[in-house]
């Protein structure tokens, strides 16, 4: 992806971060102080003047009003300015920019610093100058790197063009999502191709983050430089440390729709029922953590629950003779593939959460039909969440081409502007989680789990979620590959841009064919 | 929180203008323990403390980066926009969310205006402003910077209130008849005799108008004046509200009862040389305190003991005008400016040609002759040779040497003036003369530009010293006799004084939407003619006494807010390129339309504008002509025909089809400038 590395990097001129605690005083040079400035290539007096008039005047003006700068115009460029303790961070770009292009753009790269490395000051405790910034430069590169300009002005995620797609292979991408998340200690997850976004249960802030380190791995140019990459199951496993922000994570671990049954039915249910309960996942998960042995026996017991699981999942595909795929689709498909009636078979009796998903499910089957009794299908075992909805949303975004919008879609958007609103609101002051990113690669697919950093060490958890997964992966794999030609190239010019804020997704409708 | 700074290169505060809240709040940011007779040299001390680093930051950027500051926003919505003008620096600072980037970067510009309207050419050498900006003399300086300010508060106030100055274009009092009768009178009456009295002390009236409030009911110009600008029109008109505010805001048939309240406060308040003249029979210094709320007036006390007795009343404001004849178009070029107050609310202005007028503009032309061979200089330097320029400078050599020698006899004031730059010039010459030769010598160029930039600024010293410099007594008298200015007073007033009554409350409700019947659903319209700076629209009366059609206080109020946003729009639309606007906002219908027409009426074809960058001057036509630039650009494609621009603004209810409002808006541009309902100038 020549795009990535492009040092034509679309609007941003200047780039920098500057320590204010190393240039206290008179002595000090300016150069002590700058930690990161791109382009590297500039003279050092030059990134001295920026850096050194930058931040007297910003600080200056915060004085005077008393708030800190936001932005900084000038007559040719304007400055995003990020402030905290003694960083001051400054993204430059051209005037044409729209200013708020440009925060929301240095918002998001501080953003993703955080989530690979942990706090600023920290990881400049703990590695060179140089290591980050090597990984400064990664981060803007791949947020520079919108495949249009209106990708770069609305800081949208990249995804696959859900058009030339079959709906089917965007609800398989779902669906082994869901069945990683019977993994309680499985939060959520997304699925990449090339760089690209298949699927994916996250907010598209943490999508866009977790994309970060995919498409550097999947750029073989860059040199994987996580400090804490460690391949377990073979060279196409890998995990990494990341730092979430209390919000993101308290999002994560709020399932809403699970919430009320919860109030009303048995709050304080003995933990027995729950290890049964497989397809809970999300909202078994805050037990679990507190209780790291009673996570053990959790998994052990998931084993077993996988194969009743396997023999059910056949009777929903089946009926769907109509897809030429499906035949392809069914092995890995089976393995994993969440189905109300597998599931019933566990815990209809004791789990009213279940009822309230077996309810919906026949209202969906019924009315709808296939396609959307599947996506309501999804619904029962995504375990509930918000983070579900939201996959259902894109599934019904996605399909919205060639079918109706669902009732569901529409719920999904509303669970997700929840999430947003939550996970930039406090991104400054709360303190970081780290959590485990595990990444299965299988050639341009990535499958990538945002898990609890106690997976790596449950290798049961782990071999199941491998192995349950693998061949799905394969199959979805194989199918996207023949479908998809690579990146597209060349800029169709098109007469329909549709920007979806929810999910933070560009559609693009290429009309060129008409005026022939 | 408000405030404007005017900054030299060496981080000088200039001008520093700052509501009570800034004040406060830098006074507390310094702890604020100073004694009392030290407050007003502490705050500002404090104030170019604070700004020193923003200011020297500034001039290090465009030193080294050839880029400077635009704004600066902060997390809390304060917003600073800085803007260079040669050597000085501009800041304006607004905390309070009333003020937008845009409306800070036109309040720079305006206060640039009146600054040139004030000091003429002196402006073009900074290094001279900035003298006159801040005189050493602190009294002298306090006295400046408060009519400065004073002004600034003017302008603000009137900008908030007042439609026309809202869209920078002058209303006129639509009353036909009467508006001819004053032209007629002003013209065989007023004037003629002024410029045939023996008083007049060689000065030579060109244009008097009559203002009620901010709206202009007869504006007369003698056969050979050539006409006043917009912009400096809506200046001047700036600076009589400034002499004798009007009561804007209180609507009241009997301002006596309001104003005896108001009277109370310190006398000689306003009073900088243009106060209340002594020898005017009507004392009507009350109104003069109509802008002064309680926390500006505790600001100012502190000033109070420096004020120093006001001088002469009777003496005119030196206003620097542009004016274009057949040579050519000559900036700020030096005038009277006689403001006689008839009745509060109601004043006649005086605009006299003072005899020494030749003198500025020979230093115009010189100067305006060096700035080209600066330029030409510089370019040579870059190695496009231009020698083409030598019969030139000869010629400008002698002529120059012919004036400083004219200068100098014809003129006893100016004595001292032409011997000093007799003697900063003369050794200039040779040098002059031996870059002549060399014409190819680069370092010769190199070393005559700064010679260039000294000569420029000698002669803006020589400007500075005829028109600015107050020559003291004397016993020749040096304008308008006071008895004359006096005689000139109840001439006019004797005319007006059936009338007095009824102009005080037209200028209120000058035109009603009553007046507009065939128009259902025409909430309220603005339509300016932008080729003569003029604007026609409905009265908008918020105040609760005055019920107009559109309801009391809060709903006029609210069409108040929205006209003066959506001028915002269009203007931010038009900036881009944009000459229509439609918008619907919740129950309203908004039109904007720029259109192109001939002499004749004739609507001419639309074409692209031009777009805009961000930082360009503000769209008005108070400190910089946009459309004048506009028709300009508008009239390379319609060689030899007149083009006039027009603008109009409607605002619909919401429930109106909108072929209806389009019909509308044809119709009422059509009807407005039909010629019997708004006489022209």
């Amino acid at each position: 992806m020549a795009e990535l590395l492009s040092p034509d990097l679309r609007g941003c001129t200047y780039f920098f971060l500057y320590d204010g605690s190393k240039v206290k005083e008179e002595g000090d040079a300016t150069r002590e102080g700058i930690c990161y400035f791109y382009p590297e290539e500039t003279p050092m007096d030059k990134q001295e003047l920026l850096c050194g008039q930058l931040a007297g005047v910003a600080r200056c003006v915060s004085e005077l009003s008393s708030s800190s700068v936001r932005v900084l115009r000038l007559r040719r460029n304007k400055y995003a300015i990020r402030r905290k303790d003694d960083f001051l961070w400054a993204l430059g770009s051209s005037v044409d920019v729209p200013t708020i292009s440009v925060c929301e753009l240095l918002d998001q790269l501080i953003d993703l610093f955080c989530f690979y490395n942990g706090s600023v000051r920290q990881s400049y405790q703990r590695n060179s100058r140089e290591v980050l910034a090597m990984r400064w430069a990664q981060y803007l590169s791949h947020l520079q790197a919108g495949s249009s300009e209106l990708h770069h002005i609305f800081s949208c995620l990249k995804t696959i063009d859900a058009t030339n797609v079959d709906p089917l292979l965007l609800l398989k991408a779902a669906l082994i999502l869901q069945a990683c998340q019977r993994c309680p200690l499985v939060l959520v997850g997304c699925i990449l191709f090339r760089g690209r976004v298949v699927s994916t249960q996250m907010s598209p802030n943490l999508t866009m983050k977790v994309m970060v380190h995919e498409s550097e791995t999947y750029n073989k140019a860059h040199k994987p430089n996580g400090p804490s990459t460690s391949s377990s199951s073979g060279g196409t496993v890998s995990s990494i440390t990341v730092f979430l922000t209390m919000s993101e994570l308290q999002y994560l671990q709020s399932t809403p729709v699970d919430k009320g049954f919860k109030f009303h039915s048995t709050p304080h249910k003995d933990t027995i029922p729950k290890k049964t309960r497989l397809s809970r996942t999300l909202s078994d998960t805050p037990s679990t953590d507190s209780e790291p042995s009673d996570a053990g026996s959790t998994h052990s017991s998931q084993k077993v629950s996988f194969s009743p699981c396997l023999s059910a999942s056949d009777n929903v595909f089946s009926p769907d003779p109509s897809e030429n795929t499906t035949d392809l689709l069914h092995p890995p498909m089976q393995s994993q593939c969440p189905l109300s009636n597998g599931k019933s078979s566990h815990d209809a009796e004791e789990d009213e959460s279940f009822y309230h998903s077996f309810h919906t499910n026949g209202g969906g089957m019924s009315q709808i039909g296939d396609s959307s009794g599947l996506e309501e299908n999804s619904h029962l075992n995504g375990a509930c969440g918000t983070v579900f909805d939201f996959r259902a949303a894109e599934c019904g975004n996605e399909e919205s081409h060639d079918h109706k919008v669902g009732e569901d879609s529409r719920r999904g958007s509303g669970g997700s502007a929840h999430g947003c609103s939550g996970a930039t609101n406090s991104h400054n002051e709360s303190p970081l989680v780290p959590m485990t990113l595990y990444l299965h690669r299988v050639k341009g697919l990535v499958l990538v789990l945002l898990v609890e950093p106690h997976f790596l060490s449950d290798t049961a958890s782990m071999e199941e979620v491998y192995h349950s997964s693998l061949a799905a992966l394969n199959g979805l794999e194989a199918h996207l590959r023949t479908i998809i030609p690579g990146p597209p190239g060349v800029q169709v010019p098109y007469v329909f841009a549709h920007f979806d804020c929810t999910q933070s997704t560009m559609t693009f409708s290429h009309f060129s064919l008409l005026f022939y | 929180m408000k405030c404007l700074l005017i900054a030299s290169e060496s981080a000088e505060v200039l001008f520093n203008w700052t509501d009570p809240e800034f004040q406060q709040k830098i006074q507390e940011q310094y702890g604020a323990s100073q004694e009392e007779g030290q407050r007003l040299p502490a705050f500002e001390d404090s104030i170019s403390t604070l700004f020193a680093p923003i200011i020297i930051s500034c001039i290090t950027m465009v030193d080294r980066l050839g880029d400077s500051y635009a704004s600066f926003t902060t997390e809390n919505n304060h917003i600073y926009v800085l803007h260079q003008f040669d050597e000085c620096l501009y800041i304006a600072v607004n905390g309070d969310g009333e003020e937008g980037e845009d409306d800070l970067r036109r309040k720079i510009y305006v206060m640039k205006k009146m600054i040139e309207v004030l000091f003429g050419m002196v402006t073009l050498s900074s290094n001279l402003l900035r003298r006159e900006l801040r005189p050493q003399d602190t009294e002298q300086r306090a006295r400046l910077w408060k009519h400065l300010q004073s002004l600034l508060e003017t302008y603000s106030h009137i900008r908030e209130n007042d439609q026309s100055f809202l869209v920078e274009a002058v209303e006129r009092l639509i009353h036909p008849t009467l508006c001819e009768q004053c032209i007629e009178f002003l013209e065989r009456r007023l004037v003629q005799q002024l410029n045939s009295s023996i008083e007049r002390a060689g000065e030579e009236v060109m244009h008097a108008f009559i203002l009620v409030h901010t709206k202009l009911l007869a504006f007369y110009s003698s056969r050979n004046a050539s006409t006043l600008v917009t912009s400096d029109l809506l200046t001047l008109i700036i600076m009589a509200q400034n002499m004798y505010p009007s009561c804007i805001d209180l609507d009241d048939p009997s301002p006596e009862v309001g104003d005896a309240k108001r009277k109370a406060p310190v006398p000689g308040f306003f009073n900088l040389g243009v106060g209340t003249p002594r020898g005017v029979p009507f004392k009507c210094s009350s109104p003069v305190f109509e802008f002064v709320d309680p926390d500006i007036q505790m600001a100012e006390d502190s000033l109070q003991t420096l004020e120093v007795p006001p001088p002469d009343p009777s003496t005119p404001r030196r206003v620097f005008l542009e004016v274009s004849l057949k040579e050519g178009l000559y900036p700020m070029m030096p005038h009277s400016m006689y403001c006689l107050p008839l009745w509060p609310g109601i004043t006649l202005v005086l605009l006299t040609k003072i005899p020494t007028s030749a003198v500025a503009m020979s230093v115009y032309t010189y100067l305006e002759a060096f700035a080209k061979l600066e330029k030409r200089l510089r370019e040579g330097q870059e190695g496009s040779a231009a020698t083409r320029g030598q019969p030139t400078i000869h010629d400008l050599r002698s002529k120059l040497d012919k004036f400083i020698k004219a200068l100098g006899p014809s003129d006893i004031q100016e004595d001292q003036a032409s011997t000093e730059s007799k003697c900063a010039t003369a050794p200039c010459w040779p040098q002059y003369v031996i870059a002549d030769l060399l014409n190819n010598e680069f370092s010769f160029r190199f070393s005559l530009i700064p010679w260039c930039k000294n000569m420029k600024t000698q002669l803006c010293g020589i400007y500075r010293q005829c028109f600015l410099i107050d020559p003291g007594p004397s016993d020749v008298p040096r304008h308008l006799s006071p008895g004359l200015q006096e005689r000139a007073q109840t001439l006019v007033q004797e005319k007006l004084m059936d009338w007095k009554d009824f102009l005080l409350v037209k200028s209120r409700r000058n035109i009603t939407m009553v007046s507009y019947p065939d128009f259902p659903g025409l909430i309220h319209f603005i339509c300016v003619d932008r080729s003569t700076g003029q604007m026609i629209a409905p009265s908008l009366n918020i105040t609760e006494r005055n019920t107009s059609e559109l309801g009391k206080g809060p709903v006029a109020q609210f069409i108040k807010s929205k006209v003066w946003s959506l001028v915002n729009t269009t203007r931010r639309y038009l900036q881009k390129g944009y000459s229509t606007v439609t918008l619907r906002d919740g129950d309203f219908y908004f039109c904007y339309f720029l259109w192109f027409e001939n002499e004749t009426g004739y609507k001419l074809e639309a074409v692209d504008l031009p777009i805009l960058p961000d930082d360009s001057p503000p769209i008005g036509m108070l400190s910089w002509d946009y459309y004048r630039k506009l028709r300009r650009y508008y009239s390379k494609n319609h060689q030899g025909e007149v083009v006039k621009c027009y603008e109009l603004l409607t605002v619909h209810l919401g429930v109106i089809p909108s072929e209806i409002i389009l019909q509308h808006c044809r119709q009422l541009a059509s009807k407005l400038w039909e010629p019997s309902r708004n006489p022209l100038l």
